[in-house]
């Protein structure tokens, strides 16, 4: 197992620690309620075999929880099932008529575990089902439900609620600190990988293409092959790193990753960011105009994708210069609704508040322009 | 005849171009196979154009550029990269370089980028355009009085050229003769070059270094 690995599921073991701790803790005080008020209980003998029940339980669900091999749905689950069994088999020890004067169910603070073990699993909302039914079950076992158990309810939902929303954070912290990792050995590895090609493979295939397409010989298909090595070796050693941030990108990386060899990709030095919606969006429109070039412009044309930053917004540019289409002909395609990839071009950026023109002259190729606000918070 | 000398530490290289461009009509005058010897080797031969690798194993071309400039104003130098490094474009650009081509550019490319940097012409390849564009815009962040600008103008020549457009093309699109163009293309770098200049000596003033520096 790699260490950013082992850091993502390491770093929720001492919350579990901690949960198996509190259950011993709350184990040792419904006992000791027991004890102080064994006068007032009707069946003392049931209420001793409770406490007897649940501390089973807790060695049980300690070693699962200890261990790791409980930190799952299903056993969470089964735990909050035989908690409420313990809470409605406390009746055993106080029937119902007994109880009614107000005092707290013996299981006490004890049925907080689930609660606790759920919010791990599942963050707020778990938390919050989890002591949604506890509470629901303590308001159940006492027909009137004074300011203990309301108070006592309110606790259960506090603590599920924080304890998952800090499980969620925790979980979160140690996602981005794996990508980072991660990120940080690719960027190594690329680093070391370019640096091998640029010295021997990049030369070669550059000589390869001068002396093969040289006219007077017949390596015209050798020089294409060449050219194409060289682009896709030359996109492996720029691709950008794998991306960390979400709430920003960086657009020259997106670009990178669509370009098949052939196309020119012209860019800034620095990064251009936008937000993921918008580097989703773009993304999606350049392929399509990517694969119209393929399908319409002829085998020869030779394929620009211009990035530039116009400050609050970007302008991507797609030209190709291939056959071209005439203004009439496109026009009429769009009337007689055959232009599916322009209509779904133009979406794409309208929906972001962005625009998408496409210009066309017969023997000149075409031109698409999409310009479009980055998106990004400030 | 055009003297050229190429600057390159791969002999596969080295040897392929020599030919190509001997064959053509063009006297290869020189070679180093690093930058450091071919100042010397470029103040000995007095070559027209030096076409310069960028990335070296013993470090970039970009300070040779420099010094062969300095050493020899009528000289001319062509970038040539074999992958697109951007920050050291921009910076062999900035530092007085005439143009940049990538290595897989076409022998026809070559040729004509060597004639027209013997010119005097700005060679520009697409990706050039966008990084000049992407570096007029970083300028404008934190502009001072002498921060350069593009004009309207220069700004529509180089998004043409940036999508691909010959110079031709470009010329015929904004109804203007060739040469317009290639005046503006080549404004638009030295533009870039004098600011680099101007910053250099602010630099150097502000940290004393005129005064060790008798030449």
């Amino acid at each position: 197992m790699n260490p950013a690995r082992q850091a993502g599921t390491n770093v929720m073991a001492p919350l579990w620690r901690g949960l198996v701790a509190y259950r011993m803790i709350a184990l040792v005080f419904a006992a000791g309620a027991l004890a102080a008020r064994r006068d007032e209980i009707a069946h003392l003998p049931a209420g001793v075999a409770l406490v007897c029940a649940m501390a089973g339980w807790t060695g049980v669900s300690a070693v699962a929880y200890g261990r790791g091999w409980g930190r799952t749905t299903r056993f969470a689950v089964l735990d909050l099932v035989g908690t409420i069994a313990a809470m409605v088999g406390s009746l055993a020890a106080e029937p119902w008529d007994a109880t009614a004067g107000g005092a707290t169910v013996l299981t006490s603070i004890w049925v907080a575990g689930p609660v606790l073990a759920i919010a791990l699993l599942h963050g707020r909302d778990g938390g919050l089902v989890a002591a949604g039914l506890i509470g629901a079950t303590m308001l159940v076992l006492r027909s009137s439900p004074g300011s203990d158990e309301l108070h006592a309810i309110a606790l259960l939902v506090t603590a599920g609620v924080v304890v998952g929303y800090a499980a969620t954070v925790t979980r979160q912290s140690a996602d981005r600190l794996r990508q980072a990792i991660s990120a940080e050995a690719a960027a190594v590895e690329r680093e070391r990988l370019s640096r091998s090609i640029h010295d021997g493979v990049l030369q070669v295939l550059a000589a390869v293409q001068h002396r093969a397409a040289d006219p007077g010989g017949h390596f015209g298909d050798l020089a294409a092959a060449a050219r194409e090595q060289e682009s896709a070796l030359r996109r492996l050693m720029t691709a950008g790193p794998v991306v960390t941030d979400t709430s920003a990108r960086d657009l020259v990386g997106t670009l990178r990753e669509l370009t098949r060899g052939g196309v020119e990709v012209v860019i800034p030095a620095g990064p251009v960011l936008a937000s993921p919606v918008v580097a989703d969006e773009l993304a999606g429109a350049v392929s399509e105009a990517l694969a119209n070039v393929q399908r319409h412009a002829g085998d020869e044309a030779r394929v620009w994708v211009v990035l530039e930053d116009l400050g609050d917004e970007v302008e991507i540019v797609v030209r190709d210069d291939g056959r071209g289409i005439s203004a009439g002909r496109l026009a009429a395609a769009e009337s007689e609704g055959r232009l599916g990839v322009s209509r779904s071009i133009r979406g794409r950026l309208a929906d972001l508040g962005g625009s998408a023109v496409c210009h066309s002259v017969p023997g000149e190729g075409t031109e698409w322009e999409l310009r479009v606000p980055k998106g990004l918070s400030r | 005849m055009i003297r050229v000398m190429i600057v390159d530490d791969h002999p596969i290289w080295r040897d392929a171009v020599g030919r190509d461009l001997s064959e053509r009509g063009i006297e290869v005058v020189a070679t180093a196979g690093d930058p450091v010897t071919a100042v010397p080797i470029a103040r000995a031969t007095h070559p027209d154009v030096v076409l310069m690798d960028l990335q070296f194993k013993t470090g970039s071309g970009v300070e040779a550029t420099a010094e062969i400039l300095a050493a020899l104003p009528d000289t001319r130098v062509l970038m040539l990269s074999a992958s697109g490094e951007a920050p050291d474009v921009l910076a062999a650009v900035k530092n007085g370089a005439s143009g940049y081509l990538v290595k897989s550019a076409s022998l026809d490319e070559l040729l004509d980028g060597v004639r027209r940097t013997a010119e005097g012409d700005a060679v520009f390849s697409p990706g050039l355009a966008g990084l000049v564009i992407g570096e007029y815009r970083r300028l404008q962040d934190d502009p001072t009085p002498t921060t350069p600008q593009l004009t309207d103008r220069e700004l529509d020549v180089l998004r043409l050229v940036a999508r691909g457009l010959t110079a031709r093309q470009v010329a015929a699109r904004l109804v203007v003769s060739h040469r317009t163009v290639e005046n503006h293309v080549r404004n638009t770098l030295r533009k870039l070059q004098l600011h680099n200049r101007v910053e250099l000596a602010r630099y150097a003033m502000e940290h004393g270094l005129d005064r060790n520096d008798s030449d």
